[in-house]
């Protein structure tokens, strides 16, 4: 063989032993794919807030990020207690194209992690909402739950990136692809409320209507990742201490003897985090001389994680009769289970659209309402309304059984009449006692469900399950559906796939490509030489002798 | 991008042996009939293999080295062999040497095996995103695979066509081809044997 040839051939079998020592060493892993969420995005009076985008198709990025990066063409992928929120503001402000952000939420690691950690990673989720919901972001913004598969990602990029060259077409690398429809409107999106009575006695001669009180409770939640709103604590609590005050009472009313002479009404609302839309609707919806016959209302919002303090919100007054002698019955009820329970008093603005408590919706129908909640200040529009560090583990059980035996009894003793008189109405161990199995399993089934109100049809099976729920309890069960406000338009694809392949370079082809070349054609010599001859390869590259020459 | 990729292991797998078809006589000598019915040959010998292998063989439970499902996997080997004998003495081919008969039918033996087993996992597998060395590997082992088989196809023709061999030969030529013949059982049982023995030592001492 010539020694060019022979020189090509100890190379290209230079390379292909490169090449199969390179594959015992990083032998690549397989593409994952894992369930993401994305962050909601919605048009409020026609401004578009959210992430408005859904595909991603580029290469993977992480923290710390190499010197003067270009991300436009590439995704983020980011623990959350990496991410400094000031770079993410910047990028926000300074309008900044980055071609899409995963940011890895922290999953619970139980008992290793100390109180400050819980704080810390509520607090950093909390602005984190804040930021993400009210601005408008170009780019997709995607949640996931942060394992073991995400940490070797992170590393592998990590290595990748410090070796100098930031991942794009030419150098390999991951890339991150979430392939998801084009994200449409959710057409005409509605909001159910659900309501059940358990009828007072009418004794002979009760020519009128018997008085109402309505115990209410709102059960669907917002949050920055819609598909990962369980509002657990707002407003799971409020809606799993409704369920067992429904339960405790239809077994009281049950019986003829002890039914007593106030008809009770329970409301399971939507569209709470809608400025209450939801129950303004619901109590437009009564005809006028049921909703005159309700004495009082007491709405529950977030009563899952406190321990010692109550607070009572109430718009008229705490001078006036009715509030004063509410409050001194819960007070008395408290003072005997050893909690306490403070009463706030903030005046509505009728010309305010914002309602942040529920009880003021009904005030402007001019009924008497309360909320008892464990914040002390109302919260923001789209504030504690079930976001992304709402989960089973920020709400405890005793919480909820606390709020149970404290409402009920209150009522018991308004119903019936027992002031002064010392009586534990659902004492321990009675056949009245408050069911913590109870409970507990509900309070774990609103953990697992998200309940963003457009994204609930009418006939979506957890409404049917609550509806079920309370008319084991209760009669005359209905669901009043209503069209969500019209200043809101949502977004669906709230869920997608990603995938995370490791890809190879266009470089790396190219090589291949030559060192198949060169292959083939030392082959081709090879096998021309040793069973023609050598002349033969001459004479496939000489041209025929020309005809000139023979003429001449 | 990933079109590329597939393209680039599809000529590994398939080059050599349209490289070996052009650069040697047998281009010359039109020998593309001959090949062909030996494709047809081993489509027909797979198929038998198949067939007995279902019939005869047990789904293995566990992981450890059966030497009897081995030993069975050997013997139907063996019906690559009688295919290639059939290829060879049986097909009426043009009047072509014996040089270049074996080398067709080992040619066509070949490419039909790398077509069988590699290209249907290559187009599935090779145009997706996600980068593997596996195809690659694959078309190696069809480059290895052609030179087996032609000297698989050259030692058939050594036994069945020559008829005066020299006599020391004989005995090698015959080693030769019963290694080759099992080479496939060779290798995936020196993959699985050291397990098995390692098995092996460890009841042993638990035994005792």
């Amino acid at each position: 063989m010539s020694p060019s040839g022979e020189l090509l051939a100890s190379i290209s079998s230079a390379l292909a032993v490169a090449f199969v020592l390179l594959a015992c060493v990083e032998l690549g892993d397989a593409a994952t794919a894992v369930g993401v969420y994305r962050l909601i995005q919605y048009d409020l009076a026609g401004a578009p807030l959210g992430s408005r985008a859904a595909v991603i198709n580029h290469h993977a990025a992480a923290l710390p990020l190499p010197a003067g990066a270009d991300l436009s063409r590439s995704a983020l992928v980011a623990p959350l207690l990496d991410l400094p929120l000031s770079f993410l503001r910047e990028y926000l402000v300074e309008k900044k194209h980055l071609g899409g952000l995963l940011i890895l939420l922290p999953t619970n690691h139980g008992d290793k992690e100390s109180a400050d950690d819980k704080g810390k990673v509520k607090g950093v989720l909390t602005e984190l909402e804040k930021l993400l919901v009210h601005e408008q972001v170009p780019y997709p913004v995607y949640f996931a739950l942060h394992d073991d598969n995400f940490d070797n990602l992170l590393a592998d990029i990590h290595k990748i990136a410090s070796s100098g060259q930031p991942a794009s077409a030419t150098t390999g690398g991951y890339k991150l692809v979430v392939s998801s429809a084009e994200p449409r409107k959710v057409s005409s999106p509605t909001i159910s409320n659900i309501q059940g009575w358990l009828p007072g006695l009418k004794g002979e001669g009760d020519s009128e209507q018997l008085p109402t009180i309505a115990i209410v409770a709102n059960y669907d939640t917002f949050g920055a990742a819609p598909a990962l709103s369980v509002g657990s604590d707002s407003n799971g609590s409020g809606v799993v201490a409704l369920l067992e005050i429904a339960r405790l009472f239809s077994r009281l009313y049950s019986n003829p003897k002890t039914r007593g002479k106030y008809n009770i009404l329970f409301g399971l609302t939507s569209g709470g985090p809608y400025n209450y839309n939801g129950t303004s609707k619901w109590l437009r919806s009564f005809d006028q001389r049921v909703r005159e016959g309700i004495d009082y209302a007491i709405c529950l919002n977030s009563v899952g994680s406190w321990s010692n303090d109550l607070w009572m919100h109430v718009s008229k007054p705490p001078e006036n009769p009715y509030i004063k002698q509410i409050f001194e019955e819960f007070s008395d009820v408290s003072k005997e289970m050893g909690v306490s329970v403070g009463i706030k008093h903030k005046k509505i603005n009728v010309s305010n659209p914002r309602v942040a408590w529920e009880h003021e919706q009904f005030s402007r129908f001019r009924v008497t309402a309360l909320t008892l909640s464990e914040m002390s200040t109302p919260p923001e529009f789209l504030e504690s309304t079930g976001g992304l560090h709402d989960t089973r583990e920020s709400t405890d059980v005793e919480s909820v059984i606390r709020t149970v035996r404290l409402v009920s009894e209150s009522l018991a003793r308004h119903i019936y009449g027992l002031k002064e008189r010392n009586i534990d109405v659902f004492a321990e161990n009675s056949s009245l006692a408050i069911n913590p199995h109870y409970v507990r399993s509900w309070l774990d089934l609103l953990s697992r469900t998200p309940r963003v109100a457009p994204f609930l049809q009418k006939n979506d099976p957890f409404i049917a399950a609550l509806k079920k729920e309370l008319s084991e309890h209760t009669t005359d069960v209905h669901v009043q559906s209503d069209a969500l406000d019209g200043m809101f338009t949502f977004y669906d694809a709230t869920k997608a796939t990603l995938n995370v392949y490791q890809v190879a370079s266009v470089t790396f082809d190219l090589l291949f490509l030559l060192v198949l070349g060169s292959y083939l054609i030392v082959l081709f010599c090879f096998l021309v030489i040793t069973t023609r001859g050598v002349d033969d390869l001459i004479n496939i590259f000489r041209r025929p002798p020309s005809r000139k020459l023979k003429g001449a | 991008m990933t079109v590329f990729h597939f393209l680039n292991c599809a000529f590994l797998t398939f080059g050599p042996h349209v490289v070996y078809y052009s650069a040697t006589p047998l281009s010359e000598y039109d020998t593309i009939g001959t090949s062909v019915k030996a494709a047809a040959v081993y489509l027909g010998t797979a198929l038998v293999k198949l067939v007995c292998l279902a019939t005869l063989l047990k789904v293995p439970e566990n992981d450890s080295f059966d030497p009897y499902q081995e030993l069975m996997k050997v013997f139907i080997g063996f019906i690559d062999v009688a295919g290639l004998y059939f290829a060879l003495t049986q097909l009426t081919h043009r009047n072509i040497s014996q040089n270049h008969k074996f080398q067709a039918v080992g040619l066509g033996w070949a490419f039909a095996d790398s077509v069988l087993h590699r290209l249907a996992p290559l187009w599935i597998g090779a145009r997706g995103l996600e980068f593997t060395w596996e195809y690659i590997f694959q078309g190696l082992e069809a480059n290895a695979n052609l030179v087996m088989t032609l000297s698989l196809a050259a030692l058939g023709s050594l036994m069945w066509f020559r008829k005066n061999k020299p006599r020391t030969l004989i005995p090698i030529i015959y080693a030769c081809a019963l290694l080759l013949a099992t080479m496939p059982s060779i290798t995936s049982s020196l993959v699985s044997l050291p397990y098995y023995l390692l098995g092996q030592t460890y009841s042993n001492i638990a035994a005792t």
